[in-house]
């Protein structure tokens, strides 16, 4: 099988390349193990949340950071350019001014682009309503008033709590390990939707704004804006512990936009070979295609971090496991970690090395048709700078707009 | 007015929470004071093992015999605690196997039942031992719950009218002119605030904090603290406890417990000024995983959760201040025939199977210098958790979480709350821990923190170390006591807390774990250092 471009890796990178590319032209396979970071979205992407001015920010990354690679004159465009390809994708962000998001556990954290209908705080830290109703679903572990209230309490809000719930939703309780937040979102569609909306049009009586766990549209939009219209007050989410509804969905949407547009999209697949030939990536084989070389002129690795299993440490040394590329990192574990949890941890740095296309290298040699994208890439902190999502999705701009 | 106490116990491990219980049972109006949580020193950082007292057969035969007594007495008293899974002493091609016969014979004048069983057959009762044995010696050995233990103790000395206070630290020994201790100052180290408590006897049982309680008193007890680490697997590769059959070295014993098993452990002399803060070696962990592949091969493709270290107070004889002939066994300090400070009494030196002996001692001293004659009967009443009989269990449902908090906490499972759905939801979903299980502990069992929460229900101890049942847990704290900012800060500290184990063996699964859980609670959260000292 031949493509244009191959994209090892589903995630956001990886979805956000595939799309750049299938909307050039291009004839593009994704190949997916099915695992995407988000799964455990915190509703909005980051550009450098650590910095209240992130472009001017940047002009001060080392070289080595990915954002330094793509260059400020790029990174401005793309990100301008991020809202509306998104929005072209079905996806629809806020992100016109600067802006806070409310975490789970009640902090402001700033942000770059939000998922719509999720609540957000102006970079002033005003919020047009007086008291507000936080109602959550009874018995919903996963989503804890009390801390959202401690921390909008701090913008001004008043807050009363709410617990509600529904004969659909008690049925899912009836199981000890089913009140999550995905299977509550299955649960509140349709009837039972109407019926939630009720519920909460009748607690929130004297306030002003609506303030609900993210647990509604896991499949699309739709859903989160017909409950908007059935309440008379305003309905902001606030997201949960993971799964992440909001993140779910944008990936079920991404995915649906990249095969609508043409993408070939192997789910549940892993390469499990490369084949290079003088400085080349000619083709890989995958363990659901068998002795079937799948070929490309261009090839992707958007296969993520330690936890998606694009980087694996073993005791005393770190590598990228589908190819064996070149990466940034220690050979000694006493260099990997600090002392606190929250201090900044070395082995978050760690990934492929590049050059500035963002091409890496196999045994010192770059390979001139693969490009990584996303957080297999080293050479940056995504936790501490708070720009995990900004790297993924303007790394895999650029790299699509280098390779078409 | 001045509330009195017939005995103030220092130290909120198992000997003081043996002490307390047996002085409670003995009608002394007693006060266990502890300078953290419950099990925060050595008992919480063991291997757990129900010693048969064969490994100490050979080289000491009074710990072997003492051993092998209060191990058939646990079996009894503490049933809920234990599990008894017997032990294996094997022989390895690179060990002698002519010490066999040795161990076999100490053994049997020690009273433990030992006796060799073919290679064979020891494979087949259990098959994750290394199959190149030669030799292999079936002996009583079990698994103990230490945390559970200590709990059963402290919950019956309170059933006794005892007072428990937690992270209270000793900060002075109180004496009358006469030199007579009569009571304790100490400091809250939440509130920051200073209190005296007084009593008729003060009894030493702070392990290797003793040392400075002592000096408080103005006594020296010569001990030397002896770092052992240990590494936690992530599921139960064994099923017996498996250990080698030669003369006591470093990681030579595989403990099953609950749903782990722990290899352990090193020794190693540390300085007093680092018992707070024990941290486990590269060096350290690369020798726990040699010797434990030897035992169980399986290990070296088993996932490690945690590297912990706790510090055994070693007790050098009063003539030898330098430590050369150290005593594993029982030290029972009079320290008003020893050194003239009459109400002061040291119990340490010992082991987590000896506690109660220990007690017994200590109490027994106690009661003599009060002139109280009441008998010991804690070898014969059962623990709360144990004292029902299989009959008389409280029926509990079926589902894995009823029956793992009925593990944890025996027949006081009924005093748990299970009637609504929200009583039976999982809080913790590795260790299969509810909702109303953590609401039993916050309002039982002294849970101030997700920390102590642990080690009351295992929330959080688990393959994925409190990734997702952490915030769970903090959110129904922050119910109970109403206060969200505290119990978020809690989190702070008991994600530091699981780092701290997690470090020394973050490669693998176990990194991506890590990296997940600082992506959730760092990233998703917003949760970190700043912040939570801002809102303190």
């Amino acid at each position: 099988m031949k493509f244009d471009t191959i994209i090892i890796g589903g995630g956001l990178a990886g979805l956000t390349a595939g799309i750049s590319l299938v909307n050039k032209g291009q004839k593009t396979l994704i190949v997916s193990s099915g695992q995407s970071a988000l799964h455990f979205f915190s509703g909005s992407f980051e550009l450098l949340s650590s910095s209240d001015n992130p472009f001017d920010a940047m002009k001060s990354l080392p070289v080595s950071h990915p954002y330094s690679k793509i260059g400020k004159d790029n990174i401005l465009r793309l990100a301008g350019s991020a809202v509306p390809f998104f929005k072209s994708a079905g996806v629809t962000l806020s992100g016109e001014s600067s802006h806070k998001r409310v975490t789970p556990m009640g902090f402001l954290k700033n942000a770059w682009l939000t998922s719509d209908g999720l609540l957000t705080v102006p970079a002033d830290g005003t919020l047009p309503w007086k008291k507000a109703a936080v109602v959550n679903i009874s018995g919903f572990l996963d989503f804890h008033s009390p801390f959202v209230c401690a921390g909008l309490e701090k913008c001004g809000l008043e807050c009363r709590e709410f617990a509600v719930t529904l004969p659909e939703l008690e049925k899912l309780r009836h199981n000890p390990t089913e009140m999550r937040s995905t299977n509550i979102a299955k649960t509140l569609t349709g009837e039972v939707l109407d019926k939630f909306a009720a519920e909460i049009e009748r607690v929130s009586a004297g306030c002003d704004v609506v303030i609900l766990p993210a647990v509604v549209g896991i499949q699309d939009e739709s859903e989160c804006k017909r409950l908007c219209s059935l309440v008379s007050r305003p309905v902001k989410m606030v997201a949960t512990f993971p799964p992440s509804v909001p993140g779910i969905r944008i990936q079920v949407q991404l995915k649906r936009q990249f095969c609508a547009a043409g993408g070939t999209f192997m789910l549940g697949d892993t390469v499990t070979e490369g084949v290079f030939e003088g400085g080349l990536l000619k083709g890989i084989y995958t363990r659901n295609h068998g002795d079937t070389l799948l070929t490309a002129d261009n090839f992707v690795i958007a296969s993520g971090s330690f936890f998606s299993h694009g980087l694996v440490a073993e005791r005393n040394r770190v590598y990228e496991p589908v190819f064996g590329l070149d990466v940034l990192a220690s050979d000694e574990r006493g260099e990997w970690f600090a002392t606190d949890i929250f201090e900044n941890q070395p082995y978050m740095s760690f990934g492929l090395s590049v050059d500035n296309e963002f091409r890496p290298s196999l045994g010192g040699v770059t390979i001139g048709n693969l490009r990584a994208v996303g957080s297999v890439l080293g050479g940056f902190n995504p936790l501490k700078e708070g720009c995990g999502a900004g790297v993924a999705i303007l790394t895999a701009m650029r790299v699509a707009e280098l390779i078409s | 007015m001045v509330q009195e106490y017939d005995v103030i116990v220092i130290g909120g491990g198992i000997t003081g929470a043996g002490v307390a219980r047996d002085a409670s049972m003995r009608g002394l109006k007693t006060l266990l004071v502890e300078r953290h949580d419950l099990t925060d020193g050595a008992t919480g950082r063991n291997h757990g093992l129900l010693h048969s007292g064969a490994r100490y057969a050979v080289t000491d035969s009074e710990s072997a015999s003492e051993c092998i007594r209060e191990n058939m007495i646990l079996r009894r008293i503490a049933s809920h605690c234990v599990e008894q899974t017997d032990g294996l002493f094997i022989t390895l091609p690179e060990d002698d196997l002519g010490y066999q016969a040795t161990f076999i014979e100490s053994c049997r004048k020690a009273g433990i039942n030992a006796f060799a069983i073919d290679p064979k057959e020891a494979i087949r009762l259990e098959p994750s031992v290394n199959k190149s044995l030669i030799g292999a010696v079936r002996v009583p050995d079990g698994a103990v719950d230490p945390f559970r233990l200590t709990i059963a103790n402290v919950v019956d000395a309170q059933l006794h009218g005892a007072d428990v206070l937690t992270y209270k630290q000793v900060t002075s020994i109180l004496k009358d002119d006469s030199g007579r201790v009569t009571g304790i100052g100490v400091t809250d180290l939440h509130t920051k605030q200073q209190t005296k408590y007084y009593s008729k006897i003060v009894i030493n049982a702070a392990g290797i904090w003793g040392h400075g309680i002592a000096q408080m008193a103005g006594a020296q007890v010569n001990m030397f603290p002896a770092k052992g680490a240990l590494l936690i697997f992530g599921h139960r590769v064994n099923n017996m406890v498996l250990n080698r059959c030669r003369k006591p070295a470093d990681a030579d014993i595989l403990v099953p417990g609950d749903t782990i098993c722990l290899i352990g452990t090193t020794s190693s002399r540390v300085p007093f000024e680092e018992v707070d803060n024990m941290n486990v070696t590269p060096q350290e962990v690369e020798v726990l995983m040699r010797e434990g592949e030897k035992l169980a091969p399986s290990l070296a493709s088993t996932r490690i959760l945690r590297a912990y270290a706790g510090v055994r107070p070693l007790v050098a004889a009063d003539n030898d201040p330098s430590g050369r002939s150290i005593s594993r066994g029982i030290v029972c300090l009079d320290h008003e025939t020893r050194d003239g400070i009459p109400g002061f009494i040291t119990i340490t030196g010992g082991k987590l199977m000896t506690y109660r002996l220990m007690a017994e001692w200590a109490v027994d001293l106690a009661c003599k210098k009060l002139g109280v004659d009441r008998k010991c009967e804690t070898a014969e009443v059962c623990l709360p958790g144990s004292s029902a009989t299989p009959q008389e269990q409280p029926r509990v449902g079926t589902t894995i979480g009823q029956r793992a908090a009925r593990g944890r906490h025996g027949e006081r499972t009924s005093q748990i709350s299970l009637s609504s759905d929200t009583d039976r939801s999982i809080v913790c979903e590795c260790e299969e821990v509810s909702v109303g299980e953590v609401n039993y502990a916050i309002e039982k069992l002294g849970v101030t923190g997700l920390v102590d929460m642990r080690r009351r229900t295992r929330v959080g101890m688990g393959t994925c170390q409190g990734e997702l049942c952490a915030c769970r847990a903090a959110g129904l704290l922050a119910k109970a006591d109403g206060c969200a900012r505290k119990a978020i800060s809690n989190v702070a500290d008991f994600l530091n807390e699981r780092w701290k184990g997690i470090r020394p063996i973050a490669w693998g699964e176990t990194l991506c774990e890590a990296q997940f859980t600082s992506w959730i609670y760092e990233g998703v959260c917003g949760l970190n250092d700043s912040q939570e000292k801002r809102i303190q």
